[in-house]
């Protein structure tokens, strides 16, 4: 399996032309992303884009029925000891063990990897404010979100992948775990990879954003360079047209009368050559964030 | 679109709607059951071959046990979530605006209904036909049974807590096999007050499950129990003490398995050993049955039982024992054990040797009940050793360490026997290794029968089993083979893992075959060894347990 | 050293930690000499990526503000104390457009608008005398 890409051989995560289908529905189509070593990876998109999908098929839960998937350049399926040795994931729904106290959670989950740091465990144990007598079934969903991260953070993973972690938080729990995510990600080389609805957290602290729509990718590049590729203009008709302009290139396009809010693909030319087109002139303009693009993207009005 | 309208639009209607919805496939299960058992019995009725007579009615009755209690759990309201199983009252139930009193009425009124006349229909077409069901009989059995299906209920919906939930349905069903046999006891204080004493228990079931599910809707049982509460932390605090690491994942592991099933198989037979047989002894003592000698001819005859229980409940567990969390709704490996950096061998690994320490403890329990009963009567345990054999109760005690060994492999042998099916993750594949297997014990018995009553055939048998063994031995070999190496190449496996496995196979088969040369050699019968060490070969499981890693990765990385 | 980020802007993260610092030193709240937060901690109290942060200590670094010594962590230059003037006017451009445009939607003229920057100067000293 070739595996072209200018850093594929720093890539820490290399996924290449990944397709998977339930029944005859398509959750990933033609799927191709490359994580560079000590870089943040956000992974946006509405609920059932297949982020999910892209993340098991990362741990080797999913196999790829095209395309192929390589962590530390290694096949999941194959070797999983090799690659889950070095990982650490935070699942989404929180699937723990009930029955377990939090102390016998740890000690388990401490025998499977030798580079589990006892100190720096009972120091996010503090942090985290968390009962080491407690049973897991017994915690709150945010002191869940906190073991599982917890116990994924405590032996120093090189991967650290993270699906949906502060869903259904507050945002108290929300900065516990962000601060403990960044604390990571500063020390040298570790990646991260992570999925979230919460765009301003996704545009704090990604490097990289990559947004999935029905299975594809939509947007892949740095968080600054995606949002600078869209600009959200105010478009000014002479005359209000009778329905909604089209545009080519805009993802959304809302408003009423003579003014127009639409949202770009492309450069500042481009779009004034567009609404030249349309018959309007661009009267105010900045550039949208990232929720604002993929709220635009998803609601597929436009072209 | 039209969403559609309601047959019966009240809350009741609604109700038992859902309650129709959730088990149409199970009640379709049981007419399917009921046509199977007419059948079955027809034929019987027609003139059936008279071996086969038995299983027939063997067959129809266990498809009787089978639908009527897969019945019963219908209108319990038992549920499988996220969580786990949950077997108490929907609290969806309890938000809608509705009586309590309708709320308990309706699950047990027309559950109640559908039970009893379950019960008139598999009577009347098939019980009938299996023995002699007077009509008084009928009558009263139907009582006891809506007694028990009644308090099942308040059980499931009173206390849904209460972890020693299983103590308390096994204790029910104790109580109601009592009441339903005392028409049949000899005369006791009791005679003459059998239909009051069922009379109460159905009408104070009702109220009892109103007030439980009243409690349950006043939130009385939210949040854990402070027992529960207390417990946990007296647990904690006595784990603080020897706090120590495991020593490898593979000690992990092993741990996992055994505190979530490990005490199954020894807590179930054991339990039963240590409290049953007491119990029936005293019950016996209590109702005049068995004095004198007769006393130690019931002694004698219960041991065999004994012997029996850890056997055939190990085989009734192996099919959980492939599951990782027993009340996990899907057979998909948890997350929190699917990421974990380790073979798919080595979780197998961890639940063989968690299934051999069962066993081992499961026959230290029976052999304590064993010493148990023996103590019980006149005479010390050496005299009674000496009635056993002339060699002698040290000879005695020391025969009978290989043959606990050999029931301890036994037991394992039972215990792992579905974990290559189990481990896939699909039901239907489980449900249908459980099915073959049936099917070729059946078969296994019918040619033994044949081969008792038919001469000529046991001797064309005799003369092709020596080929048939072999074939097999080598079919087994051939897949074993080739399923360590497939798993190698695919990391499913590590070397040392699978030296285990063949290294086990090849121990407990030489053992079995040493055993069983001294005991051949011991009766005079030198030709009959290579056939039982051969056939011991074959039984002890490898295909099976090198197929295990490559199913568990087929249900890993799907 | 007080920060605040806001993604709603349309300026990415690192200028707007960098603008930000520039306006501390030239405020005068952070003193030349003085220890700026290291990358990790800086990272963690804004919650954002330490790349991000390590892009505008490198921008400021390049600008002059500040020297990075492995070590010894981050601190305000000593050398340029006090920014250029051409810096400090073109800090102020931004408040100034905002006020114009206001001044300008309501009709006010550009003497009026003078007079009344006089009259708060007059008040704020006042202010700070008591």
């Amino acid at each position: 399996m070739k595996f072209p890409s200018p850093s594929s051989a720093e890539a820490v995560i290399a996924v290449s032309g990944l397709s998977r289908h339930f029944g005859s529905k398509a959750a990933l189509d033609d799927v191709s992303v490359f994580v560079p070593r000590g870089s943040v990876l956000g992974l946006v998109g509405e609920n059932g884009a297949g982020k999910t999908t892209l993340i098991k098929h990362l741990l080797g839960a999913l196999k790829a029925q095209a395309g192929g998937v390589r962590v530390f350049g290694l096949d999941p399926v194959l070797n999983p000891v090799g690659v889950l040795g070095r990982v650490g994931y935070l699942s989404e729904r929180r699937d723990l063990p009930g029955w377990m106290r939090v102390d016998e959670f740890m000690r388990y989950t401490q025998a499977f990897y030798p580079r589990w740091d006892e100190h720096y465990a009972g120091q996010l144990l503090e942090q985290f404010q968390l009962d080491p007598a407690q049973k897991l079934k017994t915690l709150s969903q945010g002191q869940q979100a906190k073991i599982g991260l917890l116990t994924s953070l405590a032996y120093r993973p090189e991967l650290l992948i993270l699906d949906e972690p502060s869903s259904g938080l507050d945002p108290v729990v929300r900065r516990d775990i962000l601060e403990a995510i960044i604390r990571m990600v500063a020390e040298e080389g570790r990646t991260v990879l992570f999925s979230s609805h919460l765009l301003d957290e996704v545009e704090r602290v990604a490097d990289h954003v990559v947004m999935l729509q029905r299975g594809r990718v939509v947007l892949n590049g740095r968080t600054e360079e995606v949002r600078r590729s869209h600009i959200l203009a105010v478009l000014a008709f002479a005359e209000p047209p009778a329905t909604a302009p089209v545009l080519a290139g805009a993802h959304a396009v809302a408003g009423y009368g003579s003014e127009w809010r639409v949202l770009f693909g492309g450069s500042r030319l481009e779009l004034e050559a567009a609404a030249a087109l349309v018959g309007a002139r661009v009267v105010e303009e900045r550039t949208p964030t990232l929720d604002e693009i993929l709220v635009a993207r998803a609601g597929g009005k436009g072209s | 679109m039209n969403v559609g309208r309601l047959a019966w639009p009240t809350p009741t209607g609604a109700m038992l709607w859902e309650i129709w919805g959730r088990h149409k496939l199970n009640l379709c299960w049981q007419g399917i059951a009921l046509a199977t058992s007419v059948c079955l019995v027809h034929w019987k009725e027609q003139g059936a071959p008279k071996d086969v007579a038995p299983l027939l009615v063997l067959f129809s009755s266990l498809c009787f046990l089978g639908a009527y209690l897969s019945l019963l759990a219908c209108f319990g309201y038992i549920e499988v979530d996220a969580w786990g199983v949950r077997l108490s009252f929907p609290g969806r139930l309890l938000l809608k605006p509705v009586s309590t009193a309708r709320l308990v009425l309706v699950p047990m009124f027309f559950g109640g209904l559908v039970i009893v006349t379950s019960f008139a229909v598999w009577t009347e077409l098939v019980l009938r036909h299996l023995g002699n069901i007077a009509a008084l009989d009928r009558l009263w059995i139907s009582a006891v049974l809506l007694s028990f299906f009644w308090w099942m209920q308040v059980l499931a919906w009173g206390l849904p807590l209460v972890k020693g939930r299983m103590l308390v349905v096994g204790v029910l069903a104790l109580i109601h096999f009592l009441v339903w046999r005392l028409p049949q006891m000899p005369r006791t204080a009791l005679s003459g007050w059998q239909w009051p004493i069922l009379a109460a228990s159905l009408a104070s079931a009702v109220p009892a499950a109103w007030l439980g599910l009243k409690l349950m809707r006043q939130g009385r049982w939210e949040g854990p129990l402070r027992i529960s509460r207390l417990w946990s932390r007296l647990r904690f605090a006595r784990a603080r003490g020897r706090r120590r690491r495991f020593g490898s994942a593979f000690g992990a592991q092993f741990w996992l398995e055994w505190r979530r099933q490990g005490w199954l198989l020894p807590g179930i037979s054991g339990g039963m050993a240590l409290l049953m047989v007491p119990c029936i002894l005293i019950g016996f003592k209590l109702v005049g049955v068995g004095t004198g000698p007769s006393e130690t001819n019931l002694r004698a005859e219960l041991i065999l039982p004994l012997l029996l229980l850890p056997l055939v409940i190990s085989v009734l567990l192996g099919s959980v024992l492939a599951k990782f969390d027993r009340l996990h709704a899907t057979d998909e490996l948890p997350i929190y054990l699917a990421v974990r950096p380790m073979t798919n061998g080595g979780f197998v690994m961890a639940k063989l040797a968690m299934a051999l320490a069962t066993s081992a403890l499961t026959w230290l329990i029976t052999v304590a009940a064993f010493f148990c009963l023996a103590l019980l009567g006149k005479g010390t345990l050496f005299s009674k050793a000496g009635l056993v054999t002339p060699y002698g109760p040290v000879a005695f005690m020391t025969g009978c360490v290989p043959v606990l060994l050999l029931l301890v492999i036994w037991t394992w042998i039972n215990l792992v026997a579905g974990i290559g099916a189990g481990l896939t993750g699909r039901a239907w594949i489980g449900g249908a290794y459980m099915f073959s297997r049936v099917v070729l014990l059946d078969a296994l018995f019918v040619l033994a029968g044949s081969a008792m009553e038919n001469v000529n055939f046991r001797a064309t048998l005799l003369h092709w089993l020596p080929g048939i063994l072999l074939v097999c031995l080598a079919a087994k070999l051939g897949v074993s083979v080739a399923a360590f190496v497939g798993g190698l190449r695919r990391n499913a496996i590590t070397a040392s893992g699978a030296g285990w496995i063949i290294g086990g196979w090849l121990g407990c088969g030489l053992l079995l075959a040493g055993y069983a040369g001294f005991v051949c050699h011991a009766i005079n019968q030198r030709g009959l060894w290579i056939w039982v060490a051969l056939a011991g070969f074959l039984m002890l499981p490898l295909a099976n347990l090198a197929i295990a890693p490559l199913a568990l990765a087929w249900n890993r990385h799907r | 050293m007080q920060l605040r980020i806001s993604v709603q802007d349309g300026a990415p993260i690192y200028q707007q930690i960098v603008e930000q610092v520039k306006y501390l030193v030239a405020a005068g709240r952070l003193k030349p000499g003085e220890d700026v937060p290291p990358i990790r901690v800086l990272a963690e109290q804004l919650r954002i990526n330490p790349n991000t942060v390590a892009r505008a200590y490198l921008e400021l670094e390049r600008e002059g503000l500040v020297t990075m010594r492995q070590g010894f962590g981050t601190t305000v230059a000593q050398v340029k104390s006090l920014l250029p003037r051409r810096e400090k006017l073109r800090l102020l451009a931004e408040p100034a457009d905002l006020l114009l445009t206001h001044a300008r939607h309501l009709n006010v003229g550009l003497e009026d608008v003078i007079k009344l920057l006089r009259e708060r100067d007059a008040a704020m000293l006042s202010e700070s005398c008591k």
